[in-house]
């Protein structure tokens, strides 16, 4: 059994969608205006994910989805945010409990119009259940079972009030697989079309959980390198592959400035990788690294250092995916960036949406013990080229 | 609860579902504002690869520019006004230039000039502003002045003068455009310009 990629877009887009509807429903209750930043969709092990959300507090409300779609859905808030939340509201604060179902229904149930509509099925769902969850109890019924469940994750953001939620729907693994599987051949032959070829996206299903390790090997690797090169206990934080609309990539990197390096890989798959800090943890790095206190807080030896140590990075980090993909992989010297978060990186995924609208980011939170900083790493590799590896790699 | 169908059901999984009154990619051409309450002029971001027209006081921005491009262009009797955040030169008839023609400088200003009719402005009066098309990187060969270089073929073959500019070098930017028709432009270390 095959799943194409872009069937994963396609049901993104949707995603994206019913958040936008979610959105508009929450803005007409709550008289805030709400805008969809990021949607996507990743496919992770229980054991990331339960990783990825250690240390958070949520509320919100789950519900059951029956018919045109079997599965669970969730919208949750970070707790820290819920006072502003349910200052919106109308009552105010005084009916939380009640406040945040009725919410989390409306959100939800827009949510799910859009893909009851892309079904053509109806999709029944039980009453809304709220909760006050720790980590990754707010997931979905079943999420960490699984070794490659599918998640789609939306973040909303209130322009004028901070205010931000996410929501998370998790579709039967099984059913859903074969939706997407359904939707393979019309999807494959638009996208073949689009591109005047008939290189295929598709890769077996087996081989999205090899996606997760990707991220993870890579991450691995990455921080091993750091702690040869400084000394320094080094741990990853985060790793999750996530795949999402390439437009999406800069507003989620940010208006802060952010210092770093960008490289671009050649081989199998090619693209580009760019390694962000944001200024204080560049300084904090730089300055760990440096023999001696540099002049100025990101000058020319900072630089320097930056890009030494994106180098071992991105070394660490591409030799994880050669030794998983058992492909070769090498990067350029790499590029010191230092201005709008956003702005670095648009060049890169302009580049890259020449030949695809979708990319897989890999989220990596690096941590050196001792001095607070922390990274987040991008990956961005060829749609085509790395459904090309993932398919070899089945057949050996 | 049940979750019903409408009876349009598309067969393009992207739907079309856009909220109202916000900045829009895909096959909508454009978003115009109004809803707003009339004590807060409100904002309107638009993302990459998106454009919104506004014929009331909103404020359009679009945050962190670098090889991309921003296109402003107003009406200024008309009081009609729209932003495009363009990410490529041309759309060379690609499907994505149909389904999302913002992506691209070409079919991106195409749909601008067509949904600010649409919004009451007449495309003769029109005047452009521009902003981003920054070099931010050696490896990604020349995308933002070629973004650049687009526009201004696209705005002279539509009859559209450029009265200001602010591009290329190698500075990211974010840009707001108001009400007074002026482009208001803010660089990473926060230093703005008005144009």
């Amino acid at each position: 059994m095959r799943v194409d990629v872009r069937a994963l877009g396609a049901c993104n887009r949707l995603a994206e969608q019913g958040a936008k509807q979610a959105a508009g429903a929450l803005s007409d209750l709550t008289g805030t205006d709400l805008a969809v930043e990021v949607t996507g969709a990743s496919v992770a092990s229980g054991e990331d994910l339960a990783e990825s959300f250690a240390g958070r507090e949520s509320i919100g409300v789950s519900v059951g989805l029956r018919g045109g779609l079997d599965g669970e859905a969730v919208l949750a808030f970070d707790a820290v945010n819920a006072d502003a939340l349910l200052s919106l509201l109308p009552g105010g604060g005084s009916m939380e409990r009640s406040a945040v179902t009725e919410v989390g229904n409306i959100a939800l149930g827009g949510f799910l119009d859009g893909w009851a509509n892309y079904l053509g099925k109806a999709i029944d769902m039980t009453p809304p259940r709220y909760f006050e969850a720790d980590g990754a109890a707010v997931l979905p019924d079943g999420a960490l079972a699984g070794d490659g469940v599918f998640l789609f994750e939306s973040r909303l953001d209130a322009t004028t009030t901070d205010l931000d939620f996410s929501i998370y729907m998790l579709p039967d693994s099984g059913p859903f697989r074969d939706l997407i599987v359904g939707k393979t051949a019309p999807a494959a032959t638009a996208g073949g079309e689009a591109n005047g070829g008939t290189t295929s996206t598709a890769v077996p299903y087996e081989s999205l959980s090899t996606f997760s390790s990707l991220a993870k090997e890579g991450s691995a690797n990455a921080a091993d390198n750091i702690a040869m090169m400084t000394g320094l206990e080094t741990s990853v934080d985060v790793s999750r592959l996530r795949f999402v609309p390439l437009a999406d990539v800069p507003a989620e990197v940010g208006t802060e400035p952010h210092a770093g390096t960008v490289f671009e890989l050649q081989g199998e798959p090619s693209g580009y990788l760019a390694i962000l800090f944001e200024e204080s943890s560049a300084a904090a790095v730089a300055d760990a690294m440096l023999p001696m206190d540099p002049n100025e807080p990101l000058g020319d030896m900072a630089e320097n250092a930056l890009c030494e140590l994106g180098n071992v990075m991105t070394s660490g980090f591409i030799d994880g995916w050669a030794n998983v993909l058992g492909t070769t992989i090498t990067h350029s010297p790499p590029e010191f960036v230092h201005d709008i978060g956003a702005s670095t990186i648009s060049p890169l995924v302009a580049k890259l949406s020449e030949r695809q609208d979708y990319g897989f980011v890999i989220d990596t939170a690096i941590r050196t013990e001792g001095i607070q900083a922390r990274c987040d790493v991008y990956a961005l590799p060829d749609e085509r080229e790395l459904a090309r590896a993932l398919d070899r790699l089945s057949e050996s | 609860m049940t979750r019903s169908l409408s009876d349009d059901r598309p067969d393009d999984p992207a739907g079309n579902t856009g909220s109202d009154g916000d900045a829009v990619a895909d096959a909508e051409p454009a978003a115009v504002t109004g809803g707003a309450a009339a004590d807060d002029p409100g904002r309107i971001k638009v993302g990459v690869g998106e454009l919104a027209v506004t014929s009331d006081d909103a404020i359009l921005t679009t945050s962190g520019l670098g090889s991309c491009v921003a296109v402003a262009l107003a009406d200024e009797r008309a009081g009609v006004r729209g932003l495009l955040h363009a990410m490529l030169p041309a759309g060379d008839g690609r499907t994505t230039a149909v389904s999302r023609p913002a992506k691209y400088v070409d079919t991106g200003i195409d749909s601008l000039i067509a949904a600010l009719d649409d919004a009451g402005a007449d495309p003769r009066r029109l005047e452009a502003r521009v902003a981003g098309g920054a070099e931010m990187l050696d490896l990604t060969d020349a995308v933002g002045p070629r973004n650049v270089e687009r526009v201004g073929e696209v705005l002279d073959a539509a009859g559209v003068p450029i009265v200001a500019s602010d591009v290329g070098d190698a500075v990211g930017r974010t840009v707001r455009f108001g009400p007074n028709g002026r482009l208001v432009i803010r660089a990473a270390d926060g230093f703005e310009r008005a144009i």
